[in-house]
């Protein structure tokens, strides 16, 4: 086996007199929490204590766009193929997003500060600019399923807009991941407000059951309409922010390889969650494709407002609080997955748990990514439905190049030694990753020969 | 490779002896170990071109669309 990085480490003697940081202070406190329920034997607790990047970047991805995405996916084709794809493309994204649990925990580093320092900075300001575009738009994306989701109560855009600007100023001013990650976790949780909306919608158990089993019905067929549905399935659930954000999260946090079970879990657990959240979003709006409505150039609150027939004012309502809840808990993720990677490939400290003063680059970045996205939602006549059409087709476009440095790290044996990949987890992430490609291209020949697919 | 700007020191390190029953030794700031660079293989490299032009022609496409988008008759 080659040389393992720690054995070029200072001795240990020399690790006693290094300085301790604020931002290593904060992370020992945790982490001395975790070490005494690890003692004492409190598995509930220490779960509790563990659980958090997982949760976060599934339930963060059923964003905004997403959960527009599943609800146009519920209008257009029922109760039917989508359903257990929704939960296919779930448990490819727990491939991919394992990785990035023992990628953190053995490294110590982040995804951006792993390509900067094993590929050099030209592949990592690259990775970097893919994260940093595909986030500047996708936030866009959220800060419209904020406005659309508080508009449904006649909130003011621009009182939404910066309200939610607010939170995400006031949970990063915490300076403590710890914080900020329960902040957040705590608007997650109404992602399952998607729940008591589907059961508004009255499915039928049967339906459900029979679709899971024969992966359809797909009414209209294999089309154009049917293929750009599925690629933004993909892309609402596999996206390259979410393996920047919870690799850096799980640095940031703390966790060890000690840590790489409940890690395992977490993510195994949030992605769960978001596939029950995702389903449950398609099955509220059924019953628009029972009615025959045609929802293809339907918005957030354009969904909301439709239901009210069928699931009745409280279930629109609770609609509505969810595309908010989607837009808020993803517009906190991904503004700071994208800060992580500005700090990483820039040799600062990427942490939440750094003094603002001391790392105020590292916040700024964070800000003024939100900032700018928040801005342009407001601003007039800006092609706002198109960049949420896009945004999700961009993702599974630019996932295949971010799988690839994630499975090369991964099996870097030099870095990553007993916690490498084994020839199962190749399978499956080499797997994910022809998947992606293949829907990629299949996008690509769909663009240039659009005739060669029936379009209705 | 440029080190990683550590954040503030606190006091000093004796009352913080704990801090390192806690932490593992890379997970100090000040200790984090640069893993340096590796040689990419003519097969990765390859690789990686193929991957950043595959996503620069998917972008140009995708351009494309939004030229189709603006420009289709009502």
């Amino acid at each position: 086996m080659k040389e393992r990085y720690h054995l070029r480490l200072p001795a240990p003697e020399s690790l006693k007199d290094l300085p301790i940081s604020k931002e290593d202070l904060k992370r020992a406190e945790d982490r001395r929490d975790v070490k005494r329920h690890r003692e004492e034997r409190r598995p509930i607790k220490l779960f509790w204590l563990l659980l958090g990047p997982g949760i976060l970047v599934m339930l963060g991805e059923n964003d905004g766009p997403s959960m527009i995405s599943y609800a146009t996916t519920g209008a257009t084709y029922g109760v039917g193929f989508f359903l257990p794809f929704i939960l296919l493309t779930f448990a490819m994204a727990y491939v991919v997003q394992e990785m990035t649990v023992r990628l953190g925990a053995v490294t110590k580093k982040g995804h951006a500060e792993l390509i900067n320092e094993r590929f050099g900075k030209f592949w990592g300001w690259f990775a970097m600019g893919d994260l940093a575009f595909g986030n500047l738009l996708t936030l866009v994306t959220e800060f419209i399923a904020i406005r659309a989701g508080l508009g449904f109560f006649h909130v003011p855009s621009a009182l939404s807009v910066f309200g939610a600007f607010l939170i995400i100023v006031g949970a990063v001013a915490t300076q403590r991941y710890w914080t900020w990650e329960r902040i957040v976790l705590s608007f997650a949780v109404f992602n399952l407000i998607f729940i008591p909306v589907a059961v508004l919608a009255h499915p039928v158990p049967t339906q459900i059951v029979k679709a899971f089993f024969s992966w359809g019905p797909i009414p209209g067929g294999v089309n154009a309409s049917f293929i750009l549905l599925v690629m933004s399935n993909i892309g609402a659930t596999v996206t390259p922010w979410m393996l920047f954000f919870q690799q850096s999260a799980v640095v940031d946090k703390g966790l060890t390889p000690t840590d790489i079970s409940h890690g395992r879990i977490d993510t195994a657990l949030g992605a769960l969650l978001a596939a029950i959240a995702a389903i449950a979003t398609v099955l509220a709006c059924v019953p628009l494709f029972t009615s025959h409505v045609d929802a293809s150039n339907f918005q957030g609150a354009d969904f909301a407002q439709a239901l009210v027939p069928h699931i009745g004012s409280i279930g629109a309502s609770l609609f509505a609080l969810g595309l908010f809840e989607a837009g808020i808990v993803a517009a906190l993720t991904i503004s700071l997955s994208s800060a992580y990677a500005f700090g990483e490939v820039t040799g600062r400290s990427a942490s939440i748990n750094s003094p603002i003063k001391e790392n105020l680059p590292f916040y700024a970045f964070l800000l003024a990514a939100a900032g700018i996205a928040a801005l342009l939602v407001l601003i007039p006549h800006a092609p706002l439905v198109f960049i949420t059409l896009i945004v999700n087709v961009i993702a599974v476009l630019a996932m295949p190049p971010a799988i690839v440095f994630l499975l090369l790290l991964v099996n870097d044996k030099e870095i990553m030694g007993e916690h490498a990949n084994r020839p199962l987890g190749n399978v499956f992430g080499i797997g994910v990753t022809i998947f992606l490609i293949l829907a990629g291209l299949t996008y690509g020949i769909l663009t240039i020969f659009p005739h060669l697919f029936p379009t209705s | 490779m440029k080190n990683r700007v550590a954040t503030s020191e606190t006091s000093h390190h004796d009352n913080h002896a704990w801090v390192h029953d806690v932490l593992e030794p890379d997970q100090l700031a000040a200790a984090k170990p640069q893993f340096g660079r590796r040689k990419l293989g003519a097969g990765t490299l390859l690789l990686l071109w193929v991957l950043r032009i595959y996503v620069l022609l998917m972008i140009l496409l995708i351009s494309y669309q939004v030229w189709k988008a603006f420009h289709a008759k009502p």
